[in-house]
């Protein structure tokens, strides 16, 4: 694209994350680990689940299925790198209640499922199953908006992107 | 050039907080700053690179650090990797 498109092609287009369980949208800040919390890993929102099960929020390539279940990171197509922590402290859990059904290196189209996981277990376990979705690359854009204070579906749109 | 090495103590690794936290001591250098655990070196200032390493309680990492702060730059994160993994 040339710099007279880029002047004046008006609004630049916001790439759309969907949700990547169901449950409830929060503000980011409301988790409580600062690694998310405090924007460590980059801008983001979390989910507080009622579903158990992690699908992909865009078309995207998986980058890292960590063996224990409880993350994942992908490489949008659209140029973002995501992060989904289901949980917290769950990696202690070393795997137990996850199940990963994306491998590294597969490419998965939005509302593709990643990882299962036992909602309630963890919960039992005494573990908080607030998950963050991050943008790890927050530097490369513009504005990274969340959409939150809603109850979502797997795939509504959580997250806004404008280089 | 200034390297430093460190096995790994932490029983979970270089998992996702302490991933985000060597990151955000990394960033505060102006000299590059990489990362490997005997495979392909990463930039220690991106977070994704980082989790990819995987790197494991036990394993050996280096880290390289190059530009005018190296020195500093080198000891930041050596006390970094002895306080936190």
């Amino acid at each position: 694209m040339g710099i007279f498109d880029k002047l004046f092609s008006g609004k630049p287009k916001e790439m759309e994350l969907g949700a990547p369980v169901a449950g409830e949208a929060v503000p980011i800040q409301e988790v409580k680990d600062p690694t998310f919390g405090d924007e460590i890993l980059g801008k983001g929102m979390a989910i507080k689940p009622t579903g158990n099960q992690i699908v992909a929020p865009c078309d995207a390539t998986v980058d890292l299925m960590f063996e224990t279940g409880h993350a994942v990171s992908l490489k949008g197509d659209n140029g973002a790198e995501i992060l989904i922590h289901v949980g917290l402290e769950t990696v202690s859990l070393g795997g137990k209640h996850f199940k990963t059904i994306a491998k590294t290196g597969d490419h998965v189209t939005k509302g593709q499922l990643l990882i299962e996981f036992d909602r309630e277990a963890i919960a039992a376990e005494g573990l908080d199953t607030i998950t963050p979705m991050v943008i790890c690359n927050t530097p490369d854009y513009h504005a990274v908006t969340a959409y939150t204070g809603k109850t979502v579906a797997p795939g509504d749109t959580v997250l806004g992107l404008v280089k | 050039m200034k390297e430093i090495k460190y096995i790994i103590t932490d029983p979970l690794g270089i998992h996702a907080r302490p991933a985000g936290m060597l990151v955000k001591e990394a960033g505060k250098c102006l000299c590059n700053v990489t990362l490997s655990v005997g495979g392909p070196a990463v930039d220690a200032k991106r977070i994704m690179g980082v989790m990819k390493l995987a790197a494991k309680q036990g394993m050996e990492i280096t880290m390289t650090f190059d530009g005018p702060d190296e020195e500093t730059a080198a000891a930041n994160l050596e006390a970094f990797l002895k306080a936190n993994l």
